[in-house]
C-alpha cells in the first residue's frame, strides 16, 4: 500500500498543497481529479520524487521512501510536459528505451500501435501518437507502480478505448496505478478510487460508491459527485 | 554495450546530427582556413626578405607566426559560439521534460552529466581535428612542425574548449531558458576579456591584480609554448568548479538549503585550491628555440644561486614593469621558480618609485634598470657565481618559408569546399536515409 501522509507544498505564499492524505492500496487504480489548477501535478510530482514536500512524506508498505533513488525503483512517471526527442525515430527512442533499462515487451509496441510508424521522426506524430509513445516509456518496466499525469489527453474516442483497454491489462497484471485526469467521464471508465483535490486541499477520496454515500446522491456520476463536493 | 555507453552513443549523437553541431563545424572549417590562409600569407612575405640572410631567420618560428593565428579564430568561434552548441544539450532536455526521462532509468545525475561532458569533449575533438589538414598542408609545402610546441598548444585550445564547455553546462543547469543560459555562459567568458581590457588600460589595481587570474592570461602560456603546470591546473580546476556546480544545480531531488551548502562548500574547495596552486610556478620552455629561457651558460649559473628576492617598487600596470616581466622576470622564474617577488605599495614606493632591489643571503644590489645586462652582474655578484662561456651551442636556424600564391589555392579548396561539402553530406545522407523510410511507412 502507497501511503501519501500530510504532503504540504508553497511557492513563495501560494500554498500549492496543504496536508495532502490519502492511500493508494495495490493493485488498484486511483484517479486523482479536481479543477485547474488544484494541485494535481504538483501532488504527482512529489510522490514520483521530482519535487521535494515542504512537510510530510510517502510511505510504501509503512516505510518511509524519502529519496529519489528509492522512488525511482519503486514508481514509473508520466509527466504531462513531457515532448520526447523530436529528432528522433520512433525506432530510435523504443531502442534506446529497451537497450537502457534492458526490458522488451513486444505486446506493448503492438498494443500501442507503434511499430508502422517506427522509421518516423517524433515531431512529425499526431498528439496522439506522441501520447502513445510517453505511455511506452512509462510502461517499458517492471516498476509497481505507474504514475501517470493526464494520460488520456489527444486521444480520439477509439483510440481511448484501446489505451484504457491497455491500463486494464497492465492493472490486471499487478501494476498499481495513479492517474491524474481531467476529463471524469475517462476516470469513470477505469479507476476504482478517486481523490478530490481542490486548492491544494483533499476534498474526498474513495470509491464511487462510498463518494455516492457520502454525498447522498445515489447513481450519481463521478461529474455529478465532483460539482456537488465543490459546491 | 553497457548502459553508460548507449547513454553516451545517444549524446554524441545529439551533438553531432543537429543543424547547430553542422554548422558550427562548417564555420570552423571557414574561419580556421581564412585565419591560416591570412597567416601564411604574411609568414610567407616576411620570409621573403629572410630566407638568404640566416640571422633574420632565427627569428621564424612556424607556431607564433602561423599556426597561433590560426587557432586564433578558433578562440573567438570557442568564446562566442561554442555554447549554442552545448547548452541545448543539457537546456533542451530540461525543457522538453526528457531530463525525467532518462532519471528514471538506470542512470544517476553523475552518469548523464558525464555522458553530455564526454559528448562534448568529442565535439572539441572534432573542431580540432578540423584544423589539422593545416599542419598537413604547411609539411606539404615544405615547412617545419615543431611536434612539441605544437602540442602544448592544442592542449591549451582543449583546455580553453573544456572550460568553455563547462561554463555552458553550468549556466544550462542554472537557467531554465536556453537563451538566458546562452546570454549568460557568454558573458561569464567575456568577463575575462574584460578584465584583461581593463588592465591594458590601466583602469584600476584591483583589474591588474585579477588579470593574472584570467582565462586569456593563462591560454597565453600555451601559445608561447610554455607547459605550465600552474596554468594546466588552473584550467583543470575551473572546469571541474563548473561541473561540479552545474551537478549540484541539476539535483532537483536536493532540498534548497541542502544544495545552498553544497555550492558553498565547492566555492570554498576551488578557492582553496585554485590559492595553492598558484603558489608554485613549474614551468616548462617547449619552444624550439628555447626563446623563453636565457643562455645555457647563464640558466646554468642561475641555477647554483640559493635564494633570490626581489623588491620591486613599481606598479604592476606600469608599462616598464610588464616590460620587466616579459623579457626578465618570466624568464627567471622558468628557471627558479622559488623568487620570493615583494611589490612595495604605499609610502615606500613612492619614495623609491622605479627601483628593484636583489637579496641573497642577506646581502642586497639596487638598480633603476629592467634589462638583463644590468641585472645579471649585480644577481651574479651578490651570490658570489661566475657565468661560464657558451660553447658548443646549437643556434636556432629559423624556418623562412616562402610559399607561391598559386599553392594557396589549395587552402581555399579544403577548407571552403571540401571540409564544409563533406560535412553537409554525411548530413543530408544520414536524414534523406530517414526521410526514406518514414515514406516506406
Amino acid at each position: 500500500m502507497l501511503k501519501i501522509s500530510n504532503i504540504s507544498k508553497r511557492y513563495l505564499k501560494t500554498v500549492a498543497l496543504d496536508k495532502v492524505s490519502f492511500e493508494v492500496s495495490e493493485g488498484s487504480i486511483m484517479g486523482i481529479i479536481g479543477p485547474n489548477g488544484a494541485g494535481k501535478s504538483t501532488l504527482l510530482d512529489i510522490i514520483s520524487g521530482f519535487q521535494n514536500p515542504d512537510e510530510g512524506g510517502i510511505y510504501y508498505n509503512d516505510q518511509p521512501v524519502s529519496l529519489f533513488k528509492e522512488k525511482k525503483q519503486l514508481i514509473s512517471y508520466m509527466p504531462e510536459n513531457l515532448t520526447i526527442y523530436p529528432d528522433y525515430t520512433v525506432a530510435a527512442f523504443i531502442d534506446f528505451i529497451q537497450l537502457a533499462t534492458g526490458y522488451e515487451d513486444p505486446e506493448l509496441i503492438k498494443t500501442l500501435n507503434l511499430a508502422k510508424l517506427k522509421n518516423r521522426k517524433i515531431r512529425h506524430l499526431s498528439k496522439g501518437y506522441h501520447q502513445r509513445l510517453k505511455l511506452f516509456f512509462a510502461l517499458s518496466n517492471r516498476k509497481k507502480i505507474i504514475v501517470l499525469d493526464e494520460p488520456f489527453n489527444g486521444f480520439d474516442p477509439v483510440q481511448l478505448i484501446e489505451i484504457l483497454e491497455l491500463i486494464k491489462e497492465k492493472n490486471r497484471q499487478g501494476r498499481t496505478f495513479i492517474l491524474s485526469i481531467h476529463h471524469l467521464y475517462d476516470a469513470e471508465k477505469i479507476c476504482h478510487y478517486y481523490t478530490l483535490i481542490d486548492e491544494g486541499r483533499v476534498v474526498t477520496t474513495g470509491s464511487i460508491e462510498t463518494l455516492r454515500h457520502k454525498f447522498g446522491v445515489e447513481k450519481a456520476s463521478l461529474e455529478q459527485i465532483f460539482i456537488r463536493a465543490l459546491q | 554495450m553497457s548502459r553508460l555507453s548507449i547513454l553516451l552513443v545517444k549524446e554524441i549523437r545529439d551533438i553531432f546530427f543537429t543543424k547547430t553541431g553542422l554548422l558550427f563545424l562548417m564555420l570552423v572549417s571557414f574561419i580556421t582556413g581564412y585565419s591560416f590562409l591570412t597567416a601564411v600569407e604574411l609568414y610567407s612575405e616576411q620570409s621573403l626578405s629572410a630566407v638568404n640572410n640566416p640571422l633574420y631567420a632565427r627569428g621564424f618560428e612556424p607556431v607564433p607566426g602561423v599556426f597561433v593565428p590560426t587557432y586564433g579564430g578558433l578562440f573567438v568561434l570557442f568564446s562566442l559560439f561554442l555554447p549554442f552548441v552545448i547548452i541545448p544539450l543539457l537546456s533542451l532536455e530540461k525543457q522538453n521534460g526528457t531530463l525525467a526521462v532518462l532519471i528514471q532509468l538506470p542512470y544517476s545525475f553523475k552518469d548523464i552529466l558525464i555522458a553530455k561532458i564526454s559528448a562534448a569533449f568529442f565535439f572539441l575533438l572534432m573542431t580540432i581535428l578540423l584544423t589539422l589538414p593545416c599542419f598537413i598542408l604547411w609539411q606539404l609545402y615544405g615547412g617545419h612542425i615543431p611536434f612539441n610546441e605544437l602540442f602544448v598548444l592544442i592542449s591549451g585550445y582543449l583546455l580553453y574548449g573544456l572550460f568553455v564547455v563547462s561554463v555552458s553546462f553550468f549556466a544550462a543547469a542554472l537557467f531554465e531558458s536556453t537563451a538566458n543560459a546562452s546570454i549568460f555562459s557568454i558573458l561569464l567568458i567575456v568577463l575575462s576579456w574584460v578584465i584583461d581590457f581593463g588592465k591594458n588600460m590601466d583602469v584600476s589595481t584591483f583589474l591588474t591584480s585579477l588579470s593574472e587570474w584570467t582565462v586569456t592570461r593563462n591560454l597565453k602560456y600555451f601559445e608561447q609554448g610554455i607547459l605550465s603546470f600552474t596554468a594546466s591546473m588552473y584550467f583543470v580546476l575551473l572546469c571541474s568548479f563548473f561541473f561540479i556546480l552545474a551537478y549540484i544545480l541539476l539535483r532537483f531531488d536536493l532540498r534548497i538549503k541542502s544544495k545552498l551548502k553544497r555550492l558553498f562548500a565547492t566555492v570554498v574547495l576551488f578557492l582553496l585550491a585554485l590559492f595553492i596552486s598558484f603558489q608554485s610556478s613549474l614551468n616548462t620552455d617547449m619552444t624550439e628555440s628555447h626563446r623563453h629561457l636565457f643562455s645555457p651558460a647563464v640558466t646554468k649559473a642561475l641555477q647554483e644561486i640559493p635564494d633570490l628576492e626581489i623588491d620591486v617598487y613599481m606598479k604592476k600596470s606600469d608599462s616598464r614593469f610588464r616590460d620587466y616581466q616579459n623579457k626578465f622576470l618570466n624568464k627567471l622564474l622558468l628557471v627558479l621558480n622559488d623568487i620570493k617577488i615583494r611589490m612595495m605599495t604605499g609610502r615606500e614606493l613612492n619614495k623609491n618609485y622605479g627601483l628593484f632591489i636583489y637579496r641573497i643571503n642577506g646581502k642586497q644590489g639596487k638598480t633603476y634598470s629592467n634589462s638583463e645586462k644590468e641585472i645579471f652582474p649585480i644577481i651574479f655578484k651578490l651570490a658570489g657565481v661566475s657565468v661560464g662561456q657558451d660553447n658548443g651551442q646549437q643556434v636556432f636556424p629559423g624556418y623562412p618559408l616562402v610559399i607561391k600564391k598559386e599553392q594557396l589555392t589549395i587552402i581555399q579548396s579544403v577548407f571552403y569546399l571540401v571540409i564544409p561539402l563533406t560535412l553537409i553530406s554525411i548530413f543530408v545522407f544520414k536524414n534523406f536515409k530517414l526521410i526514406r523510410r518514414d515514406n516506406n511507412d
